[in-house]
């Protein structure tokens, strides 16, 4: 127990602080059915995660960041909402889909179990992280929000709060990998690779999310059949 | 296992004239797929004229491997280590992919000619490029960071390709193919990870050395088998496919089914050979899903009443047949000469599935352009009025069947021999009842198509050449079969 206060001691107040703001600002923006505070929360995130990698010791992907997530995938949601270039097609405002208990129960199992896997892989190779996750908060925010984004993604049926959830669990698994890897230039590189994937993605989901409202209206961001493949 | 995908030094250096044409392999399709977003070609002949040099380069590599065996490049960039390496194996893979997707491509200006696709059409051939630069990357390519970014590339270009026709129901599948394939490519990235923190290395032929058995090689495996297998579709992570090539381009679905989930399906042989290399159960649990697949993949096409839903889901029942050569490759206290001809059949079969499989979506696009309808009933009674569409379809799914004297059958052959020798008998019974589903389905649809009395209107004239670029990729796969010592020597020679 001593031992364990005197970890917290130990932790850096910066970094705590930070910690706390990225799983903050990462839970508010996978479970607010507000979609524009949501986004808005999201490009917090983003800068947040810009510090996080400077305080980590990674210039390079704190400029990455920067630029892909902060500069480049943030704007992507808020095209998604129609807030740029407004279009003919109404703008987003709120998640209006509900699911029965039981598929959320399920989901929300399956989830568990996917993150149980993960997360005893972790634990067997705890001993060569590079940063250990006692020492460095951030490292625990980044399993809390791999954590809630898996069961976000699992979880939601609207298309938009799903590339939200499937852009904060890019995040937290970064995040791990800096752990368990270290931010050599290797593991800095794949980082990097995996922003610019991000992006794209999450471009190319926003282009078809306001292809789909005009085709389809509101009702086709929801419509995803089977909950077998959803909850992987 | 590793000495069979090339993964050692060579012995010469590559001379320049290799370099040149492996610049040309790798950037000539993006190149070209760009240059014709800027001045999309009406016609056929222009990409014909296109295609020579990217042919071109894929013999030039072939002789330089002929001539010089094995060859590797490797670059040292900010201390990061990537590495190429030219094998027998990659040699057969990279013709493959250039043959099926020069063949696309000159489907495509007839295709899109005759079915009105609107605005978007443009954008079909800068992400075709990326698809066949990125799959040529793969084949070569011998470190984690290359493959991962070759991989992610290749995936999204290709949700974007499926997603081109614009409808609502393609954009619903496209989307949750995209949502599935990047939370698989985070899947990867954290098997990386893993690889990453524990070894501390990259570059496959180092890792090959370095890798123990261990729960983390164990964790690693299980991570990046669980990405890629979303990705290539393996049953039971198969559902997003058939929706997806619902309302997909036919040339597009043709270079799918044929070459970009067989890219997730290599990469993942390739890696679990290194971190697995004897392993017991894991290699067993992929040939027990892989027998689920066969028979649920055939079940499914046999009992679909679209022609699209049919060809997909046979696509599902194929991968099944590699995946129940797994033990062979992988497991343990497999004997030398069982593992030798697990290997070629594997491969065989692997190529002869994409040629008939592209020839078959063509032919199936081939007769849905032509009748307007996409369910069988809608092709009763083409018999008559398209005989060559039918003709393809059947030289196609004679490979599919495992009929002599196409690749098909040489494969199975060779598989069926492995697993005597080895006494799978369970594997042996798989390979048997998919034979007999797919002749099921085959013929099915083969007797809605010799409906007499079907009255049927109207036919849309087929461009030319459509029917006949199908028919060559159909008769290759034939071929493959005949002339199998060209495809098997080429794999013999991955490490001699």
């Amino acid at each position: 127990m001593i031992a364990f206060f005197e970890a917290i001691a130990a932790f850096d107040v910066i970094e705590v602080l930070l910690a706390l703001g990225l799983t903050g600002s990462a839970l508010v923006c996978l479970f607010d059915r507000h979609l524009v505070r949501a986004c808005y929360f999201f490009v917090f995130f983003a800068a947040a995660m810009t510090l996080a990698w400077w305080l980590l010791g990674a210039p390079w992907l704190a400029a990455a960041e920067l630029g892909l997530g902060l500069g480049l995938t943030g704007p992507c949601f808020f095209y998604a909402l129609g807030h740029v270039l407004p279009s003919a097609s109404s703008s987003l405002e709120r998640d209006t889909f509900s699911e029965p208990g039981s598929r959320v129960a399920m989901r929300v199992l399956l989830a568990l179990a996917w993150f149980g896997m993960v997360g005893a892989a972790i634990r067997t190779v705890i001993a060569d992280m590079a940063y250990s996750p006692l020492e460095h908060p951030l490292l625990l925010a980044g399993v809390v929000i791999a954590a809630s984004a898996l069961g976000a993604f699992a979880l939601h049926r609207h298309l938009l709060r799903r590339l939200l959830a499937f852009n904060l669990l890019g995040s937290g698994v970064f995040m791990l990998l800096a752990g368990v890897a270290g931010t050599s230039a290797a593991a800095q590189a794949f980082i990097s690779v995996g922003l610019v994937v991000a992006w794209l993605g999450t471009m190319l989901g926003a282009l078809l999310i306001r292809r789909l409202l005009h085709l389809e209206g509101v009702e086709a961001l929801g419509r995803d059949g089977n909950p077998k493949e959803s909850a992987i | 296992m590793i000495w069979r995908f090339g993964l050692f030094d060579g012995t010469f250096e590559p001379l320049a004239s290799t370099h040149w044409a492996l610049v040309a392999a790798l950037g000539l399709p993006l190149l070209l797929g760009m240059l014709a977003a800027r001045l999309p070609p009406r016609q056929a002949w222009p990409v014909l004229l296109a295609s020579v040099p990217v042919l071109a380069s894929g013999l030039m590599l072939l002789s330089a491997y002929d001539q010089a065996g094995p060859l590797r490049w490797q670059w040292d960039i900010a201390g990061i280590q990537l590495s190429l390496r030219l094998n027998g194996l990659s040699v057969l893979m990279l013709l493959m992919t250039q043959v099926i997707g020069v063949a696309a491509a000159l489907y495509t200006p007839g295709y899109l000619r005759l079915s009105e696709p609107g605005p978007l059409s443009r954008w079909l051939w800068p992400l075709m490029g990326v698809v066949l630069s990125t799959l040529s990357l793969i084949w070569l390519a011998t470190d984690l960071l290359t493959l991962y970014a070759a991989l992610e590339l290749m995936g999204l270009a290709a949700v974007g390709m499926l997603m081109l026709s614009a409808k609502a129901s393609a954009l619903v599948a496209g989307m949750r193919y995209l949502l599935l394939a990047l939370v698989g490519s985070l899947t990867y990235l954290l098997g990386v990870a893993l690889i990453l923190g524990h070894w501390g290395r990259l570059d496959l032929p180092g890792l090959a050395e370095v890798v123990e058995p261990g729960p983390v090689a164990w964790f690693a495996a299980a991570l990046i088998g669980a990405g890629l297998a979303l990705k290539a579709a393996l049953f039971p992570l198969h559902a997003w496919l058939t929706p997806v090539h619902e309302s997909a381009w036919t040339p597009v679905s043709a270079l799918h089914a044929a070459l970009v989930v067989k890219a997730s399906l290599f990469i993942l042989l390739q890696l679990w050979s290194i971190l697995l290399p004897d392993a017991f159960y894991a290699p067993r649990v992929i040939a027990w899903l892989g027998m689920l697949a066969i028979v649920w993949g055939g079940l499914l096409a046999w009992r679909t009443d679209s022609l699209k839903t049919l060809v997909a889901s046979s696509t599902v029942a194929q991968l099944g047949y590699l995946m129940v050569v797994f033990p062979l490759l992988l497991g343990p206290d497999v004997a030398p000469l069982s593992r030798a001809l697990a290997w070629d059949g594997f491969w065989l079969q692997l190529i002869g599935h994409a040629f008939a499989k592209a020839a078959m979506f063509m032919a199936a696009g081939n007769l849905m352009l032509a009748t307007g309808e996409s369910t069988l009933k809608g092709v009763a009674g083409t018999s008559r009025r398209m005989p060559l569409s039918l003709l393809v379809l059947g030289v196609a799914a004679v490979t599919l069947m495992g009929l002599p004297p196409s690749a098909g059958f040489t494969a199975k052959w060779l598989l069926l021999d492995a697993m005597v020798r080895s006494q799978q008998w369970w594997a042996i019974a798989a390979l048997l009842i998919g034979s007999l589903l797919t002749a099921a389905y085959v013929f099915r649809l083969f007797r809605y198509s010799f409906y007499e009395s079907a009255p049927h209107h109207h036919y849309q004239p087929l461009a030319p050449g459509m029917d006949l670029i199908a028919l060559t990729l159909a008769l290759a796969a034939f071929a493959l079969g005949l002339l199998a010592h060209f495809p098997l020597t080429l794999l013999h020679g991955g490490g001699a």
